[in-house]
């Protein structure tokens, strides 16, 4: 009697109940307000959009609520300003200075610890950013967090891309999978701890198809170039000539993204299926065509509207992730217990900063 | 009227009546259990058919009803946050105009700040900046002692006691092939090559370096640097270099107002020195012809340089029939001048009568090894 089942037969754990017409005049008015602010507005803008989207989010019998606010993400931002200052007045004044000065090697080296530190800092970006959406994010009056400060996950991050760099990315696909390991076992709902166990079982072969794009393209390219090369000999056929180039266009513009699309919408999927909260299973289902027809119609959407439908794509882009999410299991709501972990005061600043998403 | 609370603690939704007592809340469960929760610390956010309360005081603690709310309930219920404290309190109109007149006046402080910020910056500030811009050009300076001192002399009749003193202008010649001058951050102007070679006689240049000379007076420089730069050039150039390169600053563009006032400087400049404005109008007439510009008005108010042909005529018209003019340069000082970027040993001088004013230097075609020839 406490406790609610879903099994994904009876309607969907997972629902997203907003419209556009009720998002307009939120778009609108936050539009207007970042525009007068020259821009400060946008923390407020982002908090009224997430309010709004969680609120027409609705996870099993009830909706979720967003409690973060537009002044405790503007002092975030404010933080990450000063954190990310004396990184800044390195590259705009020492590192010059030593150069001029001639002391190449010490710029150098100076230089490869403040990027090294910059990318310890993007790890404790996306590390916080989660943990402060859970944090702020509420569901029957009961909140997510973690008790992780992140910089432990920072130093993994920075290890974990060292080492897919160091392989020419080849290891890749395990340094993302166990990132997300690492990012989601830190994380709690109520009294529940998250548990990812994601492995690149069944992704290598769509990393491998991403990682041999470029080289593809490059032997492609090369026949392509050897059929100019012969059609020029004889006679030019402009057509002939019109096709490769097209042909050259596509593979540039179209082949490595889609490979890219094609490799993150399977990761997804597998990570999510890979994670769960108590007896709550995740499932996520969206294909590389999805995703490909969310952004497209992102993009439509600016062009039609002359820029401003990029205020739609917050809420087109959540409202994507809803639709495909899934939820099974089974959860106990009296057992359910407020989150113990301290509620952070700063805000996904550093994220922001860096421009990255939570998940 | 009823609805739904979660106490916090649990996420277990309990069915309760709701009313209001006194300046409270009262909510009754199922199992006949009262609880109550003061007015003065619910927050409400409406959510399209529904009011969600909560407590400032308790966390977690939600309460939900449907709405229509009971009208008695509604009255005592705060009103939901909108678009945020300030904005909601002053109404979204008032308060959009009120930021748009504060925005717009930022914009117009950050678009004059370069102006009137510049006169205040320490000249002293800029020298490594410009010294470190003159050094880059090192081995292409022109080190005849003669042209040099010819340059100062040009200089000093402009305005007397330029070269001396602590707000001195420093003058270099450049072997560079540039048509052209330029002031540069810490009281430098320079002169290239090509300039002083197509220079017909030393007046032209005279005009020029009046125009550069109001520039560096008007702190034009310093202007353009923070507006190309930023306000961030300030601390730049306090700690001692700016992060660009010479050629970046030598291209520093002013804007349309500051070139003409350099020109309206210039033109007085030249009157107080009793030379000529007419050479320097004539100069302008052949960069005119040369960059093809035409009479056209459209060109002149898309540039942010005034179209030589309209500086040529604001020059020309300068002239003064009645007044006495005098050359700026002697007839050996503007040899020296226009010879100082031309490396020689030994120099066989012209024979025969020459307007040694207009004379210009060549190497000697198949000639021997240092030897020159007079046009």
């Amino acid at each position: 009697m406490d406790s609610v089942r879903h099994d994904g037969l009876g309607g969907r754990a997972i629902r997203f109940t907003g419209n556009w017409r009720e998002y307009l005049p939120i778009a609108a008015t936050n539009v207007l307000l970042v525009v007068v602010t020259l821009g400060v507005y946008r923390f407020w803008a982002s908090a009224r959009e997430r309010r709004y989207l969680w609120s027409r989010t609705h996870v099993i019998d009830d909706t979720l609520e967003w409690t973060g606010t537009g002044k405790e993400m503007f002092f975030g931002f404010l933080m990450v300003m000063a954190v990310m200052l004396p990184f800044f007045l390195f590259i705009q004044l020492v590192f010059p200075a030593l150069v001029a000065r001639g002391k190449e090697g010490a710029a150098a080296g100076l230089a490869t610890l403040v990027y090294l530190g910059i990318f310890v800092l993007i790890g404790f970006a996306r590390f916080r950013a989660l943990r402060y959406r859970l944090s702020r994010t509420w569901w029957h009056g009961i909140r997510g967090g973690s008790d992780d400060s992140g910089w432990s996950y920072a130093a993994e991050y920075l290890g974990r891309s060292l080492a897919a760099f160091a392989t020419l990315f080849i290891m890749f696909p395990w340094a993302q999978t166990s990132l997300w390991n690492l990012r989601w076992n830190k994380m709690s709902f109520g009294p529940l701890p998250f548990r990812a166990d994601l492995t690149t079982e069944g992704l290598k072969r769509r990393w491998a198809l991403l990682y041999i794009a470029p080289f593809a393209m490059l032997i492609v390219g090369g026949i392509l170039a050897a059929i100019v090369g012969f059609s020029l000999r004889s006679s030019v056929n402009g057509a002939t000539l019109g096709v490769i180039f097209v042909g050259l266009f596509a593979l540039v513009y179209l082949a490595i993204p889609l490979a890219t699309l094609h490799w993150y919408a399977k990761y997804y999927r597998h990570a999510a299926a890979a994670t769960s909260l108590g007896e709550l299973q995740f499932g996520f289902d969206a294909t590389t065509w999805d995703w490909l027809k969310l952004f497209l119609g992102n993009i439509a959407w600016a062009m039609v509207t002359l820029g401003f439908g990029i205020s739609f794509w917050g809420y087109r882009n959540w409202s994507f992730i809803v639709r495909h999410a899934h939820l099974y299991g089974h959860i106990d709501l009296a057992e359910l217990t407020q989150s113990t972990t301290r509620a952070p005061r700063e805000s996904e600043g550093f994220a922001d900063a860096f421009d990255l998403g939570a998940i | 009227m009823r609805g739904t609370l979660y106490d916090g603690t649990t996420a277990f939704p309990h069915a309760v009546t709701v009313s209001t007592a006194g300046n409270e809340l009262e909510l009754t469960t199922e199992t006949a259990h009262r609880l109550v929760a003061p007015l003065d610390t619910l927050v409400r956010t409406d959510e399209g058919g529904r009011v969600r309360l909560g407590r400032s005081d308790v966390s977690g603690w939600r309460l939900l009803l449907d709405e229509p709310l009971d009208p008695d309930l509604a009255a005592r219920l705060p009103r939901p946050g909108r678009y945020g404290g300030w904005i909601d309190r002053f109404g979204l109109g008032k308060a959009a105009a009120a930021c748009a007149v504060v925005a717009a006046a930022v914009v117009a402080v950050g678009y004059t700040a370069p102006h009137w910020l510049a006169p205040h910056v320490p000249v002293g500030w800029e020298r490594n900046l410009g010294d470190s811009i003159v050094g880059d050009f090192g081995d292409n300076r022109c080190r005849s002692p003669s042209g040099q001192r010819a340059l100062e002399t040009l200089a000093e009749r402009i305005e007397p006691g330029v070269t001396r003193g602590p707000d001195r202008i420093r003058f270099a010649a450049f072997d560079v092939n540039i048509f052209n001058a330029a002031a540069i951050p810490g009281n430098h102007i320079i002169v290239f090559k090509q300039m002083i070679a197509r220079a017909q006689n030393s007046d032209e240049l005279t005009g020029v370096l009046a125009h550069e000379i109001a520039h560096v007076r008007r702190r034009h420089v310093t202007e353009a640097l923070l507006r190309e730069f930023g306000i961030g050039a300030l601390i730049r150039l306090f700690a001692g270099g700016i992060g660009a390169n010479a050629q970046q600053v030598a291209s520093l563009s002013y804007t349309r107002a500051n070139e003409a006032q350099a020109d309206a400087d210039a033109i007085a400049a030249l009157r107080r020195a009793n030379v000529d404005p007419r050479p320097t109008a004539r100069l302008f007439a052949r960069l005119a012809k040369e960059t093809g510009e035409d009479r056209s008005y459209s060109v002149e108010w898309l540039k942010s340089h005034p179209a030589s042909g309209g500086r040529a005529k604001l020059f020309a018209a300068s002239f003064d029939p009645t007044h006495r003019y005098q050359r700026s340069l002697s007839p050996d000082q503007a040899f020296a001048l226009n010879t100082a970027c031309v490396k020689f040993e030994t120099m066989r001088l012209p024979q025969g009568p020459t307007k040694p004013d207009r004379v210009t230097v060549h190497p000697a075609s198949g000639g021997p090894p240092g030897s020159f020839e007079v046009r």
